[in-house]
């Protein structure tokens, strides 16, 4: 028999066990919106019998742990998760930054009959396309009248391609640094996160003597999950709750140290790639928003780049060959028509632009109004050209063109596809490990219940030692 | 399935984001009629429309030179028709003077009526095409008129100077195909386009006739008349006659290339339509299923968002 006392210390116990109860189911209210909380539970469990005459006799409950509600494999899952969609997000982004620095849009106004599902007129391109064509359309008009008009049209046309030329290759450069600086800042970012691991490590060690350290393990797990969205790492237990960090084979955190870093470092090309910062060695990323950047930087955007600029030298080339072998109205020569190498560099003669007249599309010395090299010019557009893969200016391009839209539409397909597998795997989290106001709420109500009995207990056993007492008192009296 | 609380607003936040999305996609293809407009929208069709719309823009210049080319055929044909009186004429004094008696004053009022011929051809021959000012038959030479002529103390034109050269500039009027309606004013090289004034395919040799024709009237070599200049000059009139129906070929060319042009102009229209429009009808169905998965989102989620056990405990 555990006697009054004995009872009454059962009921004080007991009051603690329930106000845990309330404390915590308090906690997982407080934190229903916190971004990476796992929700908590109390663990109560009855005290040992005590053993009596009569048989074992119940002491009460204690509340033993406080535990998260934490599923370590789809935590896992999650981080694996993380790298694909950084990777594809990576690439979307520098994709769609290539896109738009490409400028290659249709553009056309609707009809307004309804009925029919080819209503739209005066489609068009808005980029080198246009000008491709408005230069080829010009020569062509020049080689049918060679009046001043036409020239100075034909000059126009070709500062205008010019000018397009110059413009993607400006704007591919300023891509290829915000790639770059995006690539520096992953960077920064991560070793913020491995330090941040680091750290939270040593007080996850501090604190396990003491019990769960479940808050710091919620951080750790939430910083784990972002460096898992900019580069692929592979994690290991270590001692006292630690976790090991690996990246591209170099280990980066181990327990509470940060044994090395990340850094950009230029191969010799401009385009930064990823080294550890103390150790120099080169990192092969396999997945991440950084190595997303990376591929698409010396992927497709590279590929874009040189295809432009093929696609540039090869006019400037084939132009030249024949406007340069040509006389101008009064049987003058040596007025180059293009100058520059590629597309950044590519411009008109100033002496053109100053004098259309000047403009080089006889062929004899002594024909100036000959349009002969007019016309051949003009036919370049459909001539195939060896440098070109044996398609067409335009064929070329237009290639280029799908070739970054389907490397994009991937991309964008891709992101879908990861973003609805994040999704499912943050609903079976949060589903494990999220906060429910409801459930919450009923806990509350229970332990509340639960406390109000206990406290009840204590003023019975309250009661009854006072009736023991006053007992005792009245047979002194 | 256990669902946390925050899971309905962070899932509700991803549908109507994606809703919202859909809607602005499909307003889009409504307002500019178009269902690719970037690459990535659909990479074959982009492609497939940029290389149509480079054949149409091929095909609207094609158009525009065979209007051009119309235009100065049309000046070329009147000139034609000029030489073509001008020979008739001459030839005329030739059959007059071998039908009739002739004396040295009729001759002699031949003799003028011709000199106003030469001078005529010269006329027609430096003729300008009145839209662009360049010269119709110099050849692709520039600078100077085609024809300088020589004149003697009776400003009789005693010979001609040919300034401008044989060939003649080609316009484009279709994929692969050239076409020139020039005619040069000489040709004695024997090949390419036949010479308007002088021929040596032909023997025509318009204003050198009309100059002996005029000597010959002058010294009264009626034989030569009615013999060797007669016969030059059917030689001229059978040239004019080749260069008229030689136009006449161009011309219909001209229309058969434009009515092509055209047509391949609506063909790639059609196909451009067909790769890149939009189906405004299904855009339509499709907008509007889109604003009713939107408003049936909001309202399922706002009634769900405001019920909580809450509501029920005091």
């Amino acid at each position: 028999m555990l006697g009054l006392f004995s009872t009454l210390n059962l009921a004080s116990r007991s009051l603690q066990a329930q106000m845990t109860g309330v404390e915590v189911a308090g906690q997982n209210l407080a934190n229903v919106n916190t971004t990476g909380y796992s929700r908590q539970t109390v663990q109560i469990t009855a005290s040992p019998d005590a053993n009596t005459p009569i048989g074992p006799e119940g002491t009460g409950a204690d509340a033993t742990s406080i535990q998260q509600a934490v599923d370590a494999i789809l935590n896992g899952q999650i981080q694996s998760q993380n790298t694909t969609s950084g990777y594809w997000n990576g690439q979307q982004s520098a994709l769609q930054d290539a896109q738009n620095a490409l400028d290659e849009f249709l553009s056309g106004s609707s009809s307004t009959s309804s009925t029919s599902s080819t209503d739209s007129t005066d489609t068009t391109g808005t980029g080198l396309s246009s000008q491709l064509n408005s230069f080829f359309s010009a020569f062509s008009a020049l080689a049918s009248s060679n009046s001043y008009t036409n020239q100075q049209a034909a000059v126009t046309a070709a500062q205008s391609l010019a000018t397009t030329f110059n413009n993607l290759g400006t704007q591919f450069g300023q891509v290829n640094t915000a790639l770059n600086q995006s690539l520096t800042q992953d960077v920064s970012s991560a070793n913020q996160l491995l330090t941040n691991i680091a750290s939270l490590n040593q007080e996850i060690s501090n604190s396990e003597s003491s019990g769960n350290p479940n808050d710091l393990l919620d951080a750790r797990e939430q910083d784990l999950e972002n460096l898992s969205q900019l580069t692929n790492i592979t994690t290991s237990t270590g001692t006292g709750g630690t976790v090991n960090v690996t990246i591209g084979g170099q280990t980066l955190v181990s327990g509470d140290t940060v044994s090395d870093t990340l850094q950009t470092y230029d191969p010799g090309n401009g385009n930064l790639l990823v080294q550890t910062a103390s150790g120099g060695v080169n990192l092969t990323l396999t997945g991440g928003s950084m190595q997303g950047t990376i591929d698409a930087r010396d992927g497709t955007l590279a590929t874009l780049q040189n295809s432009v600029n093929t696609l540039a030298s090869t006019v400037i080339t084939q132009v030249n060959n024949v406007q340069n072998s040509g006389y101008n109205s009064t049987g003058g020569t040596g007025n180059t028509f293009f100058t520059g190498t590629n597309a950044a560099t590519m411009a008109v003669n100033s002496a053109l632009t100053g004098n259309p007249a000047l403009i080089q599309i006889s062929a004899s010395a002594t024909a100036g109004d000959d349009t002969s090299l007019a016309l051949q010019i003009s036919q370049l557009a459909t001539a195939t050209q060896s440098g070109l893969n044996n398609q067409t200016f335009n064929d070329s391009y237009d290639a280029t063109v799908a070739g970054l839209g389907d490397a994009l539409s991937n991309a964008n397909n891709q992101v879908t596809d990861q973003t609805t597998v994040s999704n499912l795997l943050a609903t079976q989290r949060s589903s494990i490990s999220g906060v429910n106001v409801d459930e919450e709420m009923t806990n509350l109500m229970t332990y509340q219940r639960a406390y109000e009995a206990s406290a009840q207990l204590v003023t019975t056993v309250n009661t009854m030692l006072g009736d023991t007492i006053n007992m005792v008192s009245g047979s002194a009296a | 399935m256990r669902v946390a609380t925050n899971s309905y607003t962070g899932e509700m936040l991803d549908q109507f984001s994606s809703l919202v999305a859909q809607q602005d996609n499909l307003q889009s293809q409504a307002s500019t009629g178009l269902a690719v407009q970037a690459p990535s929208d659909n990479p074959a069709a982009m492609e497939t429309s940029l290389d149509d719309i480079a054949q149409q823009a091929r095909q609207t210049q094609y158009s525009a030179n065979i209007s051009a080319l119309q235009s100065r055929g049309d000046t070329i044909y009147s000139t034609l028709e000029s030489l073509q009186t001008i020979v008739s004429s001459a030839s005329e004094i030739t059959t007059s003077v071998g039908s009739a008696d002739t004396n040295s004053t009729s001759l002699a009022n031949y003799a003028d009526q011709v000199n106003s011929l030469i001078n005529q051809v010269v006329s027609a021959a430096n003729a300008k095409d009145p839209a662009t000012g360049q010269y119709l038959f110099g050849g692709t030479a520039s600078g100077t008129p085609p024809y300088t002529t020589t004149t003697d103390a009776n400003g009789d034109v005693t010979a001609v100077t040919y300034n401008g050269n044989g060939s003649v500039n080609q316009s484009a009027i279709g994929e692969g195909q050239t076409l020139s309606v020039d005619i040069p004013g000489v040709n004695t090289s024997g090949s390419g386009p036949r010479g308007l004034i002088t021929d040596s395919q032909s023997g025509a040799d318009l204003l050198n006739h009309l100059i002996s024709l005029r000597n010959d009237l002058q010294s009264g070599d009626t034989t030569a008349i009615t013999g060797t200049d007669a016969a030059n000059l059917q030689k001229d009139e059978n040239n004019i006659t080749y260069q008229v129906a030689n136009n006449g070929v161009a011309q219909t060319q001209l229309t058969t290339a434009a009515t092509a042009a055209t047509s391949n102009s609506q063909t790639l229209n059609t196909m451009i339509s067909s790769a890149s429009s939009a189906n405004l009808v299904n855009t339509m169905v499709e907008l509007n299923s889109a604003q009713t998965a939107y408003q049936a989102a909001l309202e399922s989620g706002s009634k769900i968002m405001q019920l909580s056990i809450l509501n029920y405990i005091s």
